[in-house]
């Protein structure tokens, strides 16, 4: 029963991860990768670590939503139902898939993995919460506020050219006809009063 | 673990019917107590209307993953002691995964038809759904430090000598919240809104559009039982037998989560975006450290 759900899951996991690279879409390729991530999840279930397995869905369901939304965001692709290609750099990647897949496969093959079953009254999220607030605290820690920081830097980055001229400027529409006053609500920079004496004087 | 799943799909559809009957009462839309049943009958004759250029695929299964989850985020309330139909020691994170998938199938209903006002509806519910489910783990981890665990059942075995309605009482406001979010209503509806002409299920009619309200309605009773036996205690309580406080306690909490749904004034989506993260996150956090101060021994 357990081989037959793993084998099932690592192969809806494998054809998943194919499909994110054949399909025309961001939103559909992102969530084509959560799929992927929740059947890896489901393996890790199967591998007596529930809370990683469960987390590691959790996780990706909010990632990948995230990313659904910035990526369509950013590629001006209007709701990312427009079909687009979605590979680029061919013979690169090609390579540094070769390149992972190898490496992968040499790492399972050379290492020592356990085979003997878990014993049935192991407390597997004790001990974890135990590792990962003791010995390895540092290195969780410092991975964790480092990919916070990449993200924000990355959205600051990205997202600097606003819409209308640079988004620190503030972001105002251009005017309905050429050097007219911007169009759209006016930002409130000088409070209420000036604007309401303006009106008056009509 | 077969009986209390069995027991769960018996008592879900008179649940849901109860749901439906809390939100008509006092709409002065009349029938009460059958007008849901011939709405529900109604639109199973109707034609579903296609869309140009759909994701037929995600636009055929949004309401029945959402029912899904539903019914899996019921799974982990236990009905008596020892009964519990997903029996697993990290429960509330299973939980937390539901919530956090009903977000991408909301959005997938809103996305998959290629239409403005769902479009429109689902990008908005994202921004609020996210910051509101984080909102809601906050909480659920501070019902977790008493027990010291992260199963349901530890979690109301903890609950013996008080319940954490009292011992953390900002949690089961802010956990409502979420609720709100979940099931699509009131302050926290900004997907299947009236001024989107019912955002993600503008396109909707027929059995899909039946099915997505079942499904909201089975989520309401989820989010009611979750809640009930996080902060009420769930089964425990003196003289009834278990299963039937745990019964009255989710119908109280299913009945206080409609009227805050119509209670409550809907704000612009902007406006409550700051509001869930000045607000009531840091509300969370506080409700969080609190709880951390009274364990710590």
């Amino acid at each position: 029963m357990t081989d037959a759900l793993f084998l099932v899951l690592s192969a809806l996991a494998i054809w998943s991860g194919w499909r994110v690279f054949r399909v025309d879409s961001m939103v559909r390729a992102s969530f084509q990768l959560m799929v992927s991530f929740i059947a890896v999840g489901l393996i890790a279930v199967l591998l007596a670590a529930p809370y990683i397995g469960i987390a590691t869905i959790f996780m990706m369901a909010v990632e990948m939503m995230v990313m659904a939304l910035f990526m369509v965001m950013f590629m001006m692709n209007p709701a990312g139902l427009n079909p687009m290609v979605m590979v680029h750099q061919h013979r690169f990647s090609v390579a540094a898939g070769i390149t992972a897949f190898a490496g992968l496969v040499l790492a399972v093959l050379l290492s020592d993995l356990r085979a003997q079953p878990l014993p049935v009254d192991a407390q597997v999220v004790r001990a974890l919460g135990h590792e990962l607030l003791g010995p390895s605290m540092l290195i969780f820690e410092t991975a964790g506020v480092t990919l916070l920081a990449a993200m924000i830097g990355a959205v600051v980055l990205s997202a600097h050219s606003g819409r209308y001229g640079g988004s620190d400027q503030g972001s105002r529409p251009p005017g309905l006809h050429p050097g007219g006053e911007p169009a759209g609500r006016k930002p409130d920079k000088h409070g209420g009063h000036q604007h309401h004496g303006h009106h008056g004087g009509h | 673990m077969i009986p209390a799943a069995f027991s769960l799909l018996i008592a879900l559809p008179p649940l849901m019917w109860a749901a439906a009957v809390f939100d008509r009462v006092g709409t002065g839309r009349g029938a009460t107590f059958i007008g849901p049943l011939r709405n529900g009958a109604a639109l199973m004759l109707r034609p579903n209307t296609p869309t140009e250029a759909p994701d037929a695929l995600n636009r055929l299964l949004a309401p029945g993953w959402y029912l899904a989850l539903a019914l899996v985020g019921l799974s982990v309330v236990p009905l008596t002691e020892g009964v519990v139909a997903t029996d697993l020691s990290t429960g509330l994170v299973l939980w937390g995964a539901c919530e956090a998938l009903t977000v991408v199938v909301v959005f997938l209903h809103g996305w998959s038809p290629n239409s403005p006002l769902p479009l429109i509806g689902a990008y908005r519910y994202v921004a609020i759904g996210l910051p509101a489910m984080l909102l809601s783990m906050f909480v659920l981890i501070a019902a977790a430090l008493p027990a010291q665990s992260l199963s349901v059942v530890e979690v109301v075995e903890a609950q013996r000598s008080l319940w954490n309605v009292i011992r953390q009482p900002l949690g089961l406001p802010l956990f409502m919240g979420l609720g709100l979010a979940i099931t699509l209503r009131g302050p926290f509806d900004y997907a299947d809104g009236a001024e989107l002409a019912g955002g993600t299920s503008a396109e909707e009619s027929g059995p899909a559009l039946a099915l997505w309200r079942i499904a909201r309605l089975a989520m309401l009773v989820a989010f009611s039982a979750m809640s009930a036996t996080a902060f009420l205690g769930g089964y425990l309580g003196p003289g009834l037998s278990g299963p039937v406080w745990l019964l009255l306690k989710t119908v109280a909490v299913m009945a206080a989560t409609v009227a805050a749904g119509r209670w409550f004034a809907r704000m612009p989506p902007a406006r409550m975006l700051s509001f869930i993260w000045v607000v009531l996150l840091p509300l969370s956090f506080a409700n969080l450290a609190l709880v951390g101060i009274e364990v710590l021994p």
